[in-house]
């Protein structure tokens, strides 16, 4: 359904590009349609960065600059072919989008802000003032367009050469995003942690994101360019970065039709109100003052909303295949598959992880426990790679992974939850399993983005697995439910199967039976149970005894930082120390633990 | 040798004046993890309103250039009240258009609007005041100090002084009375403040009054400086922001040392190379911010998982 209504609008679209020259409109009319799509295509780029991968961005008029300049003196001073001119703006767009991306994934909120505003106006000042080759305010002249056989092109032509470009970025961008990497991109805005341990390099979504954006920005800033056939200092401005994020913005974020809206609204509006130039301004500042309250999604999040009153959101029909849990079979009793010596993590006078060492054998299921404060979850931390250690040594599978990157780890065969959810709420439960399966869903970027049809088949393939993974953990009923709309019990089941569909070898559980009632509880045990034999390993961190003494082949305690006492479980359970640990008394050894579980 | 001397203290007067608006920053982002981002266009009405005031007072019409005779010190202050409080009130707007709908929500929203409000703002001024800039006296007269040399401006003098003890005034505010403390505990948890009976949107409201008290101060106070214009609050706005990022967003005293920092710098660089100063600037900001991503005294957020 969705697809034929997207090539309908495509085709619409093209056939009213066709028909621009039966319209009477004159110049200033086509310089309006040129405009359109030049705001569309520097938003287009924008809303991946900032609607996605939920990098806001103060800054990109410098890459409009770069594209702008590249395009110009390219074709000026070096005298190369406008075409390849173009070709080479993108090129360095891609180039200064790296540029910023490196100090800008390094930060976030105000500083993200100030880091990409300081990069905007760096290059404003640059070109203002270094004459010699950016020719300032004076400007640079006679700059080419491009030419199809000898004829240079005319206002038309531009029209549908910028139309042309518009769609062709649309149709690559909605490949990209309706698959892998926009799932990607939206799991780093989400839930940067829970990103990471499905095996997302949030480093790289972001420098991504970054480099779509400056290459889309900086097309733009070429078409410009070469249009006007002239180009100077006193186009790039703060004020035209604060304009591209209110396309964006105003448009929809996060909506691939958000950038063609604001593109369209604000640039007819901006037209329309040019006679009036106080009134303009008026207007842009109530816009933006006003319409969010309004709108908070933008125009694409207000039209979204009419359109899901008035008919109810029909499931693409999917077909559950094998169910992972059905299929793996592999780490079933064969030695240690995780030892841990000397960990040690500090924060200032606070050591919540004194030289713990154990072991964890493959194909059996271990608890973690012990009082609040003892350290449980920086252990946990440590092993998933969130939180680095000061020294010691984690092996897993005879690899070194301490201190290594989460994603990295991920990648390895360790999966995890989180003790206070870190689901990616926005997205659907299916998109949520989808994400666990990142590393598993096989196509790389170009394929992505062209949607060859290698690519759409392996994402087909990928969704039938989630859904019989969904199914296998009863939650197949509401795959297509948001994640946070559903029960808190079912949420958390989520997070295994998120966790289970990245096809660990080991998958760590921070509390899984938190907020449960009794009988999700039991029923979590029966969950658990079921991933053991299906040959996957499993620590769990959880204060709930008669789950960890009904399941748990081997516990572990930890009391103040340190392991106190590891064994089967009736040991731990006779266990001085562990008692002491949770009765805080040296002598009242015959109390039971279950007292306090 | 002088020269330095000089830039030094116009790198002082300046930076006081970004620290001042750096404090408004601090002070609505610890309350409300927002921020006027339009503060620019508070400039403009706090050196306009309090320039017209005097030249209405000296029976003028609102609009033309005031005359070195026709201010005192006293008749500066009384203006410089005026603006403030009229700007300030200008704060409880922008809190109830701009900062209210969007508070708690995430996302840019706030931004966008708080850049709107600034719009509207500016455009008013534009509207009522015209876009010529103003010559504006220093009431402490146009005759340089010298000091080992070196000429100082008596407005940076001003500037400097006034801008400190409002600073140091406000550091005691927020460390040392009930205000404060009230101030404080909605940084931190404005449930907790509510549940134990502090009135967290006053709080918040008298925050906005404060950050464009300061704005509008700011204005009147480098309108002997600068002229007196529509135009001549983005510039510094953002360099404020600047200073408040770097010294760190999160502590009052880290945006007041950012401001000067930034100040000192500016004119430094200013005497080697004039057109250097943004770049110079804004990309020792950057290579800061990748090393202290919170500032130079901010607190290190680490996100408990």
């Amino acid at each position: 359904m969705p697809g034929l209504h997207h090539a309908l609008g495509v085709t619409g679209v093209v056939a009213a590009l066709a028909l621009v020259p039966l319209l009477p409109l004159n110049d200033f009319h086509l310089q309006i349609l040129f405009t359109i799509g030049v705001n569309y295509l520097a938003a287009a780029g924008l809303n991946v960065l900032v609607g996605y991968a939920g990098q806001k961005s103060l800054g990109h008029a410098g890459l409009f600059a770069v594209g702008a300049y590249t395009a110009a003196i390219a074709n000026v001073d070096w005298g190369i072919n406008p075409w390849l001119s173009l070709v080479l703006a993108c090129g360095f767009g891609a180039v200064f989008g790296l540029v910023i991306a490196m100090p800008s994934v390094r930060v976030s909120g105000p500083s993200l802000a100030m880091v990409t505003i300081g990069f905007g106006i760096v290059v404003e000042k640059i070109v203002t003032e270094w004459t010699d080759i950016f020719k300032g305010q004076a400007g640079l002249y006679g700059i080419s367009a491009p030419s199809i056989f000898g004829r240079s092109f005319t206002n038309l032509h531009w029209v549908w050469f910028v139309g042309l470009l518009c769609i062709v970025t649309h149709l690559l961008l909605r490949s990209l995003l309706r698959g892998r990497y926009g799932r990607a991109f939206l799991a780093v805005q989400l839930a940067e942690p829970a990103a990471q341990s499905v095996g997302i390099s949030v480093v790289r979504a972001k420098t991504l994101a970054f480099v779509i954006s400056a290459v889309t920005c900086a097309l733009a800033g070429a078409v410009v360019a070469q249009q006007n056939q002239y180009f100077n200092s006193d186009f790039i401005t703060f004020n035209l970065s604060i304009l591209f994020l209110v396309v964006v913005i105003f448009g929809g974020s996060g909506s691939l039709y958000g950038p063609l809206f604001g593109a369209v609204i604000l640039t007819l509006l901006d037209a329309w109100l040019a006679r009036w130039p106080a009134l303009q301004h008026f207007t842009y500042g109530a816009l933006l003052l006003f319409s969010l309250y309004l709108m908070p999604n933008g125009i694409a999040g207000a039209l979204a909303n009419l359109v899901k009153r008035s008919r109810s959101a029909q499931p693409p029909a999917l077909s559950p295949e094998r169910s992972l849990l059905l299929e793996q079979k592999r780490d079933r009793g064969t030695g240690p598959l995780l030892v841990v010596k000397d960990l040690y993590k500090a924060y200032g006078g606070i050591v919540p992880v004194r030289n713990v060492g154990f072991s964890i054998s493959a194909g059996k299921v271990h608890a973690l426990i012990g009082p609040n404060g003892a350290g449980k979850t920086t252990l946990l931390n440590l092993l998933s790679g969130h939180v680095a250690p000061n020294g010691g040594s984690i092996r897993f599978r005879d690899q070194e992974i301490a201190g290594e990157p989460p994603h990295r780890i991920a990648a390895l065969g360790i999966a995890r939850t989180f003790q206070n959810l870190k689901l990616f709420g926005d997205l659907s439960a299916l998109d949520n399993v989808l994400l666990g399966a990142h590393l598993h869903v096989e196509t790389s970027f170009l394929p992505s983005l062209l949607g060859l049809t290698a690519s759409r088949r392996a994402e087909r393939a990928a969704r039938g697995q989630a859904l019989a993974l969904l199914t296998e953990l009863g939650l197949g009923e509401r795959a297509f439910e948001q994640a946070k709309s559903l029960p808190y019990g079912l949420q958390r089941r989520l997070e295994i199967a998120r966790a289970l569909a990245s096809r660990p070898r080991l998958l760590l559980l921070d509390e899984p039976a938190a907020g449960l009632n009794p009988q999700e509880t039991h029923e979590l045990g029966e969950v658990i149970q079921r991933i053991q034999a299906a040959g996957i390993t499993v620590l769990l961190i959880e204060h709930h005894m008669d789950l960890v003494m009904g399941i748990s082949d081997h516990v572990l305690v930890l009391d103040y930082g340190e392991k106190i006492a590891e064994g089967a479980p009736d040991t731990i359970r006779q266990d001085p120390r562990v008692i002491a640990a949770y009765l805080g008394a040296e002598d009242e050894t015959e109390a039971q633990i279950e007292v306090v579980a | 040798m002088t020269a330095i001397l000089q830039a030094l203290a116009s790198g002082l007067a300046l930076g006081a004046i970004y620290g001042l608006i750096a404090l408004g920053f601090n002070i609505t982002y610890a309350t409300t993890k927002t921020f006027n981002f339009g503060q620019g266009a508070f400039l403009v009405p706090g050196s306009l309103v309090g320039v017209s005031l005097l030249l209405l007072a000296a029976g003028k019409p609102h609009w033309g250039n005031l005359a070195p005779s026709e201010m005192t010190l006293f008749t500066y202050g009384l203006a410089t009240l005026a603006s403030v409080a009229i700007v300030g009130a200008i704060g409880i707007l922008l809190y109830y258009c701009a900062i209210k709908p969007f508070v708690g929500v995430g996302g840019l929203n706030w931004v966008l609007s708080t850049i709107g409000f600034g719009i509207i703002l500016q455009n008013t001024a534009l509207a009522i005041w015209g876009p010529a800039s103003i010559a504006v006296p220093s009431p402490l007269g146009n005759e340089v100090y010298r000091i080992a040399g070196a000429g100082i401006r008596p407005q940076e003098v001003l500037v400097a002084v006034v801008a400190i003890a409002v600073m140091v005034g406000l550091d005691f505010v927020i460390r040392r009375t009930r205000f404060g403390k009230a101030l404080r505990a909605v940084a931190f948890n404005p449930q907790a403040a509510a549940i134990v009976g502090i009135n967290v949107e006053k709080i918040v409201i008298i925050a906005f009054v404060i950050s464009s008290a300061l704005a509008g101060l700011a204005g009147i106070l480098i309108a002997p400086i600068t002229t007196a214009s529509v135009f001549i609050g983005l510039g510094v706005a953002l360099k404020a922001f600047s200073a408040a990022i770097v010294g760190g967003l999160t502590n009052a005293r880290g945006c007041v040392l950012g401001g000067f920092l930034l100040g000192l710098i500016e004119a430094l660089v200013g005497l080697w190379r004039a057109e250097m100063r943004e770049i110079t600037i804004f990309l020792l900001i950057i290579i800061v911010l990748v090393v202290r991503p919170s500032g130079l005294l901010g607190a290190r957020s680490v996100e408990k998982i």
